[in-house]
């Protein structure tokens, strides 16, 4: 395997044009960030039937995709599974960028954005969005809080014997800290579901399995994205970023996760779908089918590639072993998962709504296509998550015990052991 | 001229006494009927809108705890929408973000019937709880109303109202004028800010200065909303649900109502009255 980087990778012109191609992304989110904050939300494609679109997609995505944090950090912390610590620091910047995008998002999609603080002081304990906004900004300082200590070693800070005892305290309470965070995860990442479920008048979201499929995708997804993107930069940076077995650790999970997710799903389906014939739900999914791909993206994109491939990839070891299985594995879960929170957020709101008595269709079905602006803005924080990981992996102590690989020789030696850390080829 | 004097023929009058006493009975009635129209306080204008409403037993009637709600009648509506273009004026509402709305729809039996709906108050309204700022909120006495000043404009009620009743402020408003004023009336409230949701109030305004003054809200005009006022054929009527002797509380004592999709167990404050043919 020829890889990428390797020991020149600082002057790889390869590298050069990814952050030049990053960069471009970032420039095209802030001029069409800064669009939309000039001209108002016009310059999108919603319209008041259509309210929600891409940029609720990226917000509920970034946030299901960060939730490899809580759950490796609950790994180690909570359930004692010290090995995973290896990966654990990854998945927490992982949730960060993810937290950090959703935020980006919202602030974005809002109307008034000079009052993004709103839910701080007028409190609607009533509403599932309120207690989401306030568990993000709880779980966000949480992450800040998990994230500090890599900071401080990995930076010049290190040598300030303050920072230096602040992230060693840190790291000493980061048992109670992980146990909070997955306190706040476990609710909020439930309750963006059930941001859909509990509207009655949506018939394709009314449904009490919202909640738990959220949650169950996001433990999904969330380890395996963490996963996925170790695996890629491993191989372009030519090091062993996490033991093999944790990666194996990891991929079993996720596929056990999927296969939980599936199980709900498919019931959650055949309940509603195929052993009733509820007149709003039966119409919903009519007009779903007449009108979008809605049918060839739950079944392809959600369930087989999104789920049911990916767990039989991660529970059969001899595909789990084959490192190329194992990175397509994760990428299907992940496009899984953000097809599925694409489909969720449009589907109810193409149905049109029906409160008139007639027995006419007098409301239109609702169409919707991003704008060139929110694709700008969807680009941008894209861009920012990329260019964040790109960043860290580079300059971070993301993997404790990460091993330099020189695949040609098939010699595996240790990396340059920093602060008297050892390196981690015993386990 | 002295021609003109001289032939004294009757072809030739400018007016007979007959159409002469004719004009002037004519030109009586339109003074008296636009010193009524001009004065919505007028007692006979009362008594057509405020059906035989006696007020001392409304007054003995009424609470300190009133409900506001209205009927509408679809057997009566022609679809004018006058109820829509008064109520643009009255409260500064654009084409786009009408907060009373008219739909044309079928009964089962093939006829169709004219829909309007303002926003329905519920007593359960979903926008009220899913709202993270509480930004709208229900008052004591059922209206529910926002806060323009709390809104974030996240539209998370607008995703949760069954009814479509809220409008978005996409793009802000300069100071163009109001598509319906001055024909349908002048505005009375202030304009919204770009980036909040809006919705009808039931012209709370009106409420609340009516009441401080006396007024009963239903009964005397100037405390009851725009599109009830100018309803050409009282399709419309409005009052306190908790006093038995509102107009509103008497027809659904004694009328067939129904509300929009009871089924979903918001409580609307608005009934309606079916049109013929439609079975509820």
């Amino acid at each position: 395997m020829i890889s990428l980087a390797g020991r020149t990778a600082r002057r790889s012109p390869l590298l050069a044009i990814w952050y030049l191609f990053l960069f471009t992304m970032v420039a095209i989110g802030v001029y069409s960030g800064a669009r939309v904050l000039i001209e108002g939300l016009r310059v999108t494609n919603l319209t008041d039937e259509l309210p929600w679109g891409l940029w609720i997609v990226i917000d509920l995505s970034s946030i299901a995709l960060g939730a490899g944090a809580f759950t490796l950090s609950a790994a180690v912390y909570v359930f004692g599974l010290k090995h995973y610590a290896s990966i654990a620091r990854a998945a927490v910047f992982v949730g960060l960028l993810g937290y950090t995008s959703a935020m980006l998002a919202l602030f974005v999609d809002i109307g008034r954005p000079d009052r993004f603080y709103h839910p701080v002081l007028y409190w609607n304990p009533h509403s599932v969005l309120w207690e989401i906004t306030i568990a993000v900004m709880f779980y966000t300082t949480v992450l800040v809080l998990e994230f500090t200590p890599i900071i401080v070693e990995s930076t010049p800070l290190n040598r300030y014997s303050l920072a230096r005892w602040l992230g060693h305290r840190l790291h000493q309470v980061m048992p109670v800290v992980a146990l909070i965070g997955m306190g706040i995860s476990m609710v909020h990442q439930s309750s963006l579901g059930a941001t859909y479920g509990i509207l009655t008048a949506r018939p394709v979201w009314f449904s009490p399995t919202a909640p738990v499929l959220f949650i169950l995708s996001a433990v999904a997804a969330g380890p395996a994205l963490t996963l996925l993107v170790t695996m890629i930069s491993g191989e372009l940076m030519q090091k062993r970023m996490v033991p093999e077995d944790v990666l194996q650790g990891v991929a079993r999970f996720v596929g056990f996760a999927s296969l939980a997710y599936l199980y709900l799903k498919l019931w959650s389906w055949m309940s509603v779908n195929y052993y009733s014939h509820v007149p709003g739900h039966a119409a919903s999914i009519r007009i779903l089918n007449e009108n979008t791909p809605y049918d060839f993206t739950f079944w392809w994109g959600e369930v087989l590639m999104g789920a049911l491939v990916p767990a039989i990839i991660f529970l059969w070891p001899r595909l789990r072993r084959n490192r190329y299985m194992l990175m397509l594995g994760a990428l299907m879960v992940v496009a899984g998962l953000v097809i599925n929170r694409w489909n969720v957020t449009l589907s109810g709101l193409v149905v049109p709504l029906d409160w008139s008595p007639g027995v006419l269709d007098v409301f239109p079905i609702n169409t919707y296509e991003p704008s060139l602006i929110e694709w700008g803005v969807a680009a941008g924080i894209v861009g920012y998550s990329w260019l964040g990981w790109t960043l860290g992996v580079r300059y971070l102590r993301l993997y404790p015990n990460v091993v330099r690989v020189v695949r040609r020789r098939a010699v595996t030696r240790p990396a340059v052991a920093e602060g008297g850390e050892q390196p981690a080829t015993a386990r | 001229m002295s021609t003109r004097n001289t032939n004294n023929n009757a072809r030739e009058q400018l007016l007979t006494r007959r159409e002469f006493v004719m004009l002037l009975v004519g030109a009586g009635m339109s003074v008296a009927l636009a010193n009524i129209l001009a004065d919505p306080l007028n007692p006979l204008f009362q008594k057509i809108l405020g059906g035989n409403i006696d007020r001392e037993r409304y007054a003995a009637a009424s609470t300190d705890k009133p409900r506001w709600g209205m009927v509408i009648d679809l057997s009566k509506c022609i679809g004018c929408e006058y109820c829509v273009y008064a109520c643009q004026a009255t409260n500064d509402v654009t084409d786009a973000m009408r907060w009373n709305v008219h739909i044309v729809d079928q009964t089962p039996t093939g006829d169709i019937f004219h829909m309007t709906r303002p926003c329905l108050h519920c007593n359960n309204a979903p926008c009220v709880s899913v709202c993270p700022v509480s930004a709208t909120y229900s008052r004591e006495d059922g209206l529910v109303v926002m806060d323009y000043d709390k809104c974030i404009g996240c539209r998370y009620c607008e995703v949760a109202c069954p009814y479509g009743a809220r409008s978005f402020n996409w793009e802000a408003r300069g100071d163009e004028p109001n598509p319906r004023a001055p024909e349908w009336g002048t505005p009375e409230v202030p304009r919204r800010p770009r980036g909040v949701v809006e919705k009808c109030t039931f012209c709370i305004h009106r409420i609340d200065a009516g009441l401080a003054a006396g007024l009963i809200p239903g009964v005397d005009p100037a405390a009851t909303p725009a599109c009830v006022n100018i309803c050409p054929v009282t399709a419309r009527y409005f009052g306190d649900l908790n006093n038995p002797e509102s107009e509103v509380s008497r027809i659904i004592a004694s009328t067939a109502t129904f509300r929009l999709r009871e089924d979903l167990g918001t409580e609307p404050n608005v009934y309606y009255i079916p049109p013929e043919g439609l079975a509820i």
